[in-house]
């Protein structure tokens, strides 16, 4: 940033600004001058970038002292160029009065040459250093927000990274989790469109569809014979295949830091996919709206994928089929709300899937 | 010289010198206060009654008056500013011919050295 190396010396009496000028006159500054507020605010406004330090009278002709300081809080330049008000007398209301308009400092008639240096040079330093200051301020929350952003990037790539181990493992479609990820999202803007009082916000949202990534990550610890079974699961088989459900959490909870909302959604999202409305799913039976919300949107949408994509055991569903299969309890139940939710999002889903 | 003038005003020499530097300084300011109006702005208001303007002007003048170290001039102007100031017209009328009569000496003592 370029130096300021201009005072502004803004006084009806000539004497004066001659006096001023004067003790300024070591060359260390340029030299401004202004007669009346109306000079003074053309000099601001033409050399703002330049003026170091304004000395202001308040009583002149064609504007007074006042209303240049109206003029400079009204074009931001109050906290950035200094003002030393100079006045005749000291009264108590008048120096109140200059310091709540925003001047820096007050000095009085007649001048004393050291005292006036010396003030003018802490000012300057003063406005200086405060200015850099905010300026590295600035500076550093834009560093912050960018490393915030760069690892909210890592945090995507890595949750993605470890969701598609499970893809590759189970040879299921490699694009079923960023489509439950899709839906998800959809699903929960639907919901917060709907139900105004269950409100989420754009971050819980955000957060909850990366959970949604991780929702069959226990699935990792399930033995190829059951996990690649091209045939039907044995009751053994079955059950040790809805224990995906558990093993998700409890690989969560080793690597659990602390509480946090992204911990409880990814744990709930894990552990509660497979409940069901009336309490027949699993693993814990939980009933109606005991299960997360969050959960019951995965939960719809993870069955939605799987009715409309070609599994190894299924041709794919048409969206009327898969609508119908899900309305009449075919493949799960739901809670009345939000399958009114699923109805709404109908065409948000449908369009979401052929844009791949 | 100027030392001189100073006495014979009954200003403050030392002062003067100190915060204008040097002789040829204060030369040039007492050349600057024949230039200043503000003596004329509180002579016309007075003539025109006009309380505010006179205060006005003889704020000024009190101002450059004490820059300039003229203490017995500057003494007189401060006591017609307040009058000005509380609004006492009359008051301010009587003194009115003491400031002109210090201000008089002041500008003769100029014109005598410059």
């Amino acid at each position: 940033m370029e130096k300021r190396d201009t005072l502004l010396i803004v006084d009806d009496v000539m004497i004066n600004r001659e006096m001023l000028k004067d003790i300024f006159e070591d060359g260390e500054y340029k030299i401004l001058e202004a007669a009346n507020g109306e000079e003074a605010i053309e000099l601001l406004d033409a050399h703002q970038k330049e003026i170091a330090l304004v000395f202001l009278d308040l009583v002149m002709p064609k504007k007074n002292g006042l209303e240049v300081m109206h003029h400079m809080s009204l074009n931001n330049m109050i906290n950035i160029i200094p003002v030393i008000m100079i006045t005749g007398e000291a009264t108590v209301e008048s120096d109140v009065k200059a310091y709540e308009l925003g001047a820096a400092d007050i000095i009085y008639k007649p001048f004393e040459p050291a005292v006036v240096t010396r003030r003018a040079k802490n000012i300057i330093e003063l406005y200086e250093h405060r200015i850099s200051i905010e300026n590295e301020l600035e500076l550093r929350t834009q560093e912050l927000f960018e490393s915030k952003r760069q690892i909210e990037q890592s945090n995507i790539f890595l949750i993605n990274a470890l969701s598609s181990v499970v893809e590759f493992r189970s040879l299921e479609s490699g694009e079923h989790i960023q489509r439950v990820k899709k839906y998800t999202e959809i699903m929960l803007r639907h919901w917060r469109a709907l139900y105004g009082g269950e409100q989420f916000t754009d971050e819980q949202i955000e957060l909850m569809v990366n959970a949604s990534a991780l929702h069959d990550i226990g699935k990792i610890a399930i033995p190829d014979n059951i996990l690649l079974k091209p045939g039907r699961l044995t009751d053994e088989e079955y059950a040790e295949m809805k224990k995906h459900t558990i093993y998700g959490c409890q690989m969560l909870e080793k690597f659990k830091q602390e509480e946090n909302e992204f911990y409880r959604y990814c744990y709930d999202i894990c552990r509660y996919h497979h409940e069901r409305y009336d309490g027949k799913g699993y693993p814990d039976g939980l009933v109606g709206d005991d299960i997360p919300i969050w959960a019951q949107v995965v939960s719809i949408v993870d069955v939605y994928d799987a009715l409309i994509n070609e599994r190894v055991y299924k041709p794919p569903f048409s969206i009327d089929e898969t609508y119908r299969m899900i309305h009449d309890g075919e493949c799960g139940t739901f809670s009345p709300k939000l399958l009114k939710c699923f109805d709404d999002a109908r065409e948000d889903l449908v369009s979401a899937n052929t844009k791949q | 010289m100027i030392q001189e003038f100073y006495e014979k005003i009954n200003g403050n020499y030392e002062v003067a010198l100190s915060r204008m530097q040097n002789d040829e300084r204060i030369k040039k300011y007492l050349n600057f206060f024949l230039m200043d109006e503000s003596y004329k702005q509180l002579a016309d208001a007075m003539e025109l009654n006009n309380c505010e303007e006179a205060f006005k002007g003889a704020h000024t003048l009190k101002g450059v008056c004490q820059n300039m170290a003229f203490t017995a001039l500057s003494t007189v102007v401060e006591q017609i500013t307040e009058e000005l100031r509380a609004k006492e017209f009359e008051k301010a009328k009587e003194t009115f011919p003491i400031v002109t009569k210090e201000y008089q000496k002041v500008i003769d003592a100029i014109h005598e050295i410059i």
